[in-house]
């Protein structure tokens, strides 16, 4: 399967990153999607998309005041007008040499590195969500990247996170292990873990 | 602080003091202007006698010439719906040189898309960008000035309407911003002026051949040529005439006003374009134009509408470029400009960041090839320095 490029680095740090696109290429990012950002050969960034957001255009401010946007006009805004869209990815965790890490990368993904969704492989690799689930306790290490972001929201994240992960890979019992190391995890911060599970709820 | 703001403060109080006075002999002219349009209203041909003396007075003269069939205060509501018709609009930006930076060079720069109005499919958007350097930027006199890049540029802006017109089915409109005229001869330079003005000329000739409908959208017009007719209708005496330059006795009276009374989306009479370069654009190319209301009845926004004769001549042109104009604006919403001229000039404008970039590679190519380089005045870099900004 050709891996899905959706869109360009714009400025990073090793927690963070923005990526920016154009919004013909918007259908294919959604909030809490593992998206990765090769830097050289055996390294890799990962993250999860946190935030879209598409900046204040003067222009479309205008157009909207006038009820009827022609279709003509909408399709100029989206395939020629210079319409910002960026994404905020928190970073999770790295690849190096085929191996993966839930601890922020060394070095951060450089100016216009290539942002790819990751595949179901990719995405089952990272997560420890393998196609072929093994009874015990996984790595769920990079969930304490979500829980302490600062303004993001983490019940929501986490939410669709989780539900990506369980269309991908079908895995019923990595969810049910997530869900239980998200209660551990949250067991002292009340407010915190009834905001994540309410999210939760409306997925599993 | 720079200003003496006392001094700017006494002199607003002083403006705000004489302001109703100002108010009172503005609404004084204007119920002057109103009846004379009235009078001369279905008079045309007087109106024109008097025309051609005053023009004798004063070659240059600037005012609109009523036509035979059409009252001075008509009112024509939008024909007809629009039908599928291709707009084409272009605009035009310009870096011109600057003797104070390190790189002498210019760059014109035009945008130009394509719509085709009501198929849902995006536009095409076009750019053209020429890069000056060298004896490009001389002339027989010196450094070439701010006007010849300027009619540069709007050569350049018919000529890629002419380049696009033949690749897109009919019927077709083309709009520019400004009028339609080409102007700046004295700055120019008169055998410049009169080179652009013929290629100017062959191009408008070439898009009447297509059948192309052009036209150039002047926002807020700031020429009250209505008002200077009405001026000339109230003159009797050949003194009178020949003073006719400094004679000004509408003066605060606009155009603008004057056709508020169209409701939304009607236009006004078709006039004739009284000009210095009435001379030049004869027969089929003669200026004519009109005035548009793209707001509503209740909030009016007057525009002014240029067109060759063979546009006013032919009334299903006149039609779909009334109705053309009209839809455009409507997109634009609360503020009514055409939308496809608004996005010519975002696609034409060369933002600070990209003329930054260009001085840099054009830096960069020059010192690899071993060419001397120059700095910016001192002048230039002492503006440079960080302090303080201003306009």
């Amino acid at each position: 399967m050709n891996a899905i490029q959706i869109g360009h680095l714009l400025h990073s740090s090793t927690t963070q990153f923005v990526a920016g696109c154009s919004v013909k290429q918007l259908e294919s990012p959604s909030l809490g999607a593992l998206v990765r950002a090769p830097i050289e050969t055996g390294y890799q960034v990962f993250g999860l998309i946190t935030d879209i957001h598409i900046d204040e255009d003067g222009l479309v401010r205008q157009l909207v005041t006038a009820g009827n946007v022609p279709t003509d006009v909408r399709q100029d805004s989206r395939e020629h007008r210079i319409v910002p869209v960026e994404m905020s990815v928190l970073a999770v965790g790295y690849e190096q040499d085929g191996k993966i890490f839930h601890m922020l990368p060394p070095r951060p993904p450089l100016s216009l590195n290539e942002i790819y969704l990751c595949s179901e492989t990719e995405l089952a690799k990272f997560t420890g969500a393998a196609a072929h689930p093994e009874p015990g306790r996984r790595d769920f290490g990079y969930f304490r990247h979500i829980l302490q972001a600062q303004d993001i929201p983490v019940g929501e994240v986490l939410a669709a996170h989780i539900l990506q992960v369980k269309q991908q890979t079908k895995n019923e019992q990595w969810v049910d292990q997530a869900t239980r190391e998200l209660i551990t995890l949250l067991r002292d911060d009340y407010p915190t873990l009834m905001s994540v599970l309410g999210a939760l709820g409306e997925v599993i | 602080m720079s200003l003496n703001f006392q001094q700017v403060f006494n002199r607003i109080r002083e403006i705000g003091l004489g302001a109703p006075a100002l108010q009172q002999a503005r609404e004084t002219l204007r119920k002057q202007a109103r009846s004379l349009l009235e009078e001369w209203a279905d008079k045309p041909a007087q109106l024109r006698d008097k025309l051609e003396r005053a023009r004798q007075a004063d070659p240059s003269l600037r005012c609109a010439i009523p036509l035979d069939g059409e009252r001075l205060d008509a009112s024509f509501p939008q024909a007809a719906s629009l039908k599928l018709v291709t707009l084409l609009a272009a605009d035009g930006s310009q870096i011109l040189p600057d003797r104070h930076a390190a790189l002498q060079y210019s760059l014109v720069n035009v945008g130009a898309i394509a719509m085709q109005s009501g198929s849902g499919q995006a536009p095409e958007v076009f750019t053209d960008s020429h890069l000056l350097y060298g004896e490009e930027l001389y002339t027989e006199t010196g450094l070439v000035s701010g006007e010849a890049i300027e009619q540069r540029r709007d050569i350049a802006e018919r000529r890629k309407l002419l380049e696009l017109a033949p690749d897109y089915p009919a019927p077709l409109l083309a709009l520019t911003d400004g009028p339609v005229e080409l102007w700046g001869a004295k700055g120019a330079g008169e055998d410049d002026y009169r080179k652009n003005l013929e290629i100017h000329k062959s191009i408008l000739s070439q898009l009447q051949a297509r059948g192309v409908t052009v036209a150039g959208y002047v926002d807020k017009p700031g020429a009250d040529l209505v008002v200077r007719t009405l001026e000339i209708a109230r003159l009797s005496t050949d003194e009178e005439f020949k003073g006719i330059r400094s004679l000004h006795s509408l003066r605060g009276v606009t155009d603008r006003w004057l056709y508020r009374f169209l409701p939304g989306g009607h236009r006004s009479a078709v006039f004739g374009l009284q000009s210095g370069s009435r001379l030049h654009y004869t027969g089929d190319l003669a200026l004519h134009f009109f005035y548009l209301n793209v707001g509503d009845t209740r909030h009016p926004w007057l525009v002014r509408v240029e067109i060759p004769k063979w546009v006013a001549d032919d009334k299903e042109k006149l039609d779909l470029l009334h109705a053309a104009l009209l839809e455009q604006c409507r997109i634009m919403g609360a503020r009514p400009y055409p939308y496809i001229l608004h996005r010519a000039h975002e696609i034409a404008v060369v933002k600070f960041d990209e003329k930054a970039q260009v001085e840099q590679m054009l830096e960069l190519e020059l010192r690899q090839a071993g060419s001397e380089m120059d700095t910016e005045s001192y002048k230039q870099s002492a503006k440079n320095l960080k302090g303080r900004s201003g306009h």
